[in-house]
């Protein structure tokens, strides 16, 4: 499925915005001013604009955790200022400052994060389900990683979304190493891909650094499902050139990993310095062109750091937040 | 005056199943050999109402979970059956984490309708995994409610008032009350959550309890009408738990005996005898007693017939109060 010059432009305008945010998230938390994790996205944030470029406002989503979904939310459409608000506990985050770094959009049908790693599967599985059952042509799609694949609730939502023909696409972002355990050293195969297709699910790889190749699996993969042609897994081979998340060793096992081998990967193989060769080679995009580009999303990045920054910071009551626990009870009205 | 019938749990909970399945389409059924029960209370249902909405799980308990927060979270109204609620600890973080927390930690904008069914209770000599009762563990997660009921009248009305509750409930019946009949009328009704039933009043103790034991609880009562008159207090739902009815009850009583088939620590029974410390130490002439399993695992063979409560341990607590 080869991408229009249209998609093209779409793909790097939400790569170059995601890593410019990603860069502010970076700035963010090494200063003290966010409550909970980050987890850097530098050089990994291709799959995660591929898809939610492509997906519909109304499919469901489950984003992965590096860059803690910025790159997907953003290209979905999804209202960023109020998630990185939520980052830094105020008032105008999307959970009302209550979660540190979950996402809340009903409306964008994105519901919520859970950092237990298994739960993208049963959630993917539901939310395809629901869509099959309202009998719409909608998708649901749900990024996570190789670490997250060793979760035994993997296998779990992978056979039952084969065994349904669910709607639902299951996107593995596979770097080889879960924080600082590498893959190979607690699982038996290294394509992560073999399990869904042992299932019977139809799999594809993708260079995970190539934004375009993955922009066309992000196409290929949700027009399989919207077809009802039943779940489709992808698996982007990626690279991640930093420490898992801030403050996190930067090793593999024991071992320090190369410092050299992850700079020859920032030089060589970021998305965006290959997407920007080869939009400047095909002529899609000018030099002033991406320029503009690039002083947008750092345009963006403050303004939506100066918004998060100016928001109260969110001290509820007690009380207030005893009555927040239950939603308002209609079972007596709805008799 | 409306008719009246005698059904059994597993019949009274079908009924609810099949009025709500007819209230309400975004309604459906998601369970572990449901279509043909390991219990009753299921049958028929995929004939009247097809696959699309009475759908046997594979044996993937953190999927279901995970699955139903996701159907919900898109609208539809889930209920879950676990067949025995043992089974839903493999779905422990999808319940008890991240079901139970969404629509507070996710800023109260969302809600989450979702059923849990499955039974338990000790008494079957089957072991700690078929019997160990959930609810203490379900009660400690804010965002969840949780009832149990004791008639088949309390589980039709409670089941309904589950199925259109807005929140995760987790709805708990009892292993060997399955068959166990009751009066059910036939006209519609809903037993809202958060009510306790006063199921026989009396003036010197009272016994709060639910499940099972509101039985064993009413035995009791009869055996000791002629020196002791107790009040039996079921609370049927036990989050939200409904402590205006217990602190009048033992405004009358002055004693208090709580009877729970759970493991004795930090259950039920501690959190309510701490709550009435709290909010009714002045109305008591005695200390809360409490009957519970004893602080080991639930075993099988023939010792789980007097680990839990008994009549007799339970007309020996009251004794010890009304001493």
């Amino acid at each position: 499925m080869a991408l229009t010059k249209k998609q093209k432009n779409l793909l790097f305008t939400n790569l170059t915005r995601a890593m410019t945010l990603d860069r502010m998230m970076m700035r963010i938390i090494r200063a003290g001013r966010m409550t909970g994790f980050y987890h850097e996205g530098g050089i990994s944030l291709a799959p995660g604009v591929a898809i939610g470029s492509f997906l519909r406002k109304e499919d469901s989503l489950i984003p992965h955790y590096r860059a803690h979904g910025i790159a997907e939310m953003l290209s979905k459409g999804v209202d960023i200022p109020s998630y990185v608000a939520e980052h830094m506990g105020r008032e105008t985050g999307c959970c009302k400052g209550r979660s540190s770094y979950h996402w809340s959009y009903p409306e964008d049908n994105m519901y919520g994060s859970g950092a237990n790693l298994g739960m993208p599967y049963g959630l993917n599985c539901g939310y395809a389900f629901a869509a099959a059952y309202k009998g719409t042509d909608l998708v649901s799609l749900c990024a996570f990683g190789d670490g997250a694949f060793q979760e035994g609730r993997a296998y779990e939502g992978l056979s039952m979304a084969s065994a349904w023909k669910l709607p639902a696409i299951f996107w593995c972002n596979n770097n080889g190493i879960a924080q600082h355990t590498e893959l190979s050293n607690v699982y038996p195969i290294e394509d992560l891909s073999r399990v869904a297709a042992a299932l019977d699910i139809p799999t594809m790889i993708v260079d995970g650094q190539d934004l375009f190749a993955c922009g066309e699996a992000a196409l290929k993969s949700i027009a399989h499902a919207r077809a009802g042609n039943g779940p489709f897994f992808v698996e982007a081979k990626y690279l991640r050139a930093q420490e898992h998340n801030v403050g996190g060793l930067n090793t593999s096992g024991d071992a320090p990993r190369s410092q050299q081998l992850m700079d020859e990967w920032k030089e060589q193989r970021d998305p965006l310095k290959l997407a920007t060769q080869q939009l400047l080679d095909d002529g899609i995009l000018t030099h002033e062109e991406i320029e503009k580009i690039q002083n947008d999303a750092e345009a963006e990045a403050d303004e939506i750091e100066a918004f998060a920054e100016q928001s109260p910071k969110a001290l509820p009551s007690i009380e207030e937040q005893l009555a927040a626990v239950y939603a308002p009870d209609t079972a007596v009205e709805n008799k | 005056m409306s008719e009246i019938r005698e059904l059994t749990f597993s019949e009274a909970i079908n009924e609810a199943y099949v009025e709500e399945l007819k209230r309400d389409e975004n309604v459906f059924l998601f369970g572990e050999c449901i279509r043909a029960g390991t219990f009753p209370h299921t049958a028929g249902l995929v004939k009247e109402f097809g696959e699309k909405r009475v759908l046997d799980s594979p044996i993937a308990e953190a999927n279901m979970a995970g699955y139903a927060l996701g159907a919900a979270q898109q609208g539809l109204r889930p209920v879950v059956d676990f067949m025995y609620a043992g089974f839903s600890y493999y779905a422990a973080t999808e319940i008890f984490l991240n079901t139970s927390s969404y629509y507070y930690v996710h800023g109260s904008q969302h809600p989450v309708p979702i059923v849990y069914v499955g039974t338990c209770g000790v008494g079957r000599r089957v072991g700690y995994e078929h019997a160990t009762p959930v609810y203490g563990t379900a009660i400690h997660h804010p965002g969840l409610k949780v009832c149990m009921p004791s008639t088949p009248y309390d589980a039709k009305g409670l089941m309904k008032a589950a199925i259109r509750d807005n929140n995760p409930v987790f709805f708990l019946w009892h292993t060997t009350m399955v068959a166990h009949k009751g009066p059910v009328p036939v006209e519609e009704y809903i037993v809202p959550l958060g009510l306790a039933d006063v199921k026989r009043e009396g003036t010197d103790v009272t016994i709060l309890t639910f499940g099972l034991q509101v039985s064993n609880a009413l035995t009791v009562a009869e055996t000791l009408k002629h020196e002791i008159s107790v009040e039996v207090v079921d609370a049927r739902s036990l989050e939200p738990f409904d402590m205006e009815t217990l602190l009048k009850s033992v405004e009358k009583t002055t004693r208090l005996v709580i009877v729970d088939e759970d493991i004795e620590r930090a259950g039920f029974a501690a959190e309510i005898s701490a709550l009435m410390m709290e909010q009714g130490y002045d109305l008591l002439d005695a200390p809360v007693k409490r009957v519970c399993h004893p602080n080991f695992p639930v075993p099988g063979g023939y010792i789980d017939a007097y680990t839990m409560p008994t009549p007799e341990r339970i007309e020996d607590a009251v004794r010890e109060v009304c001493r």
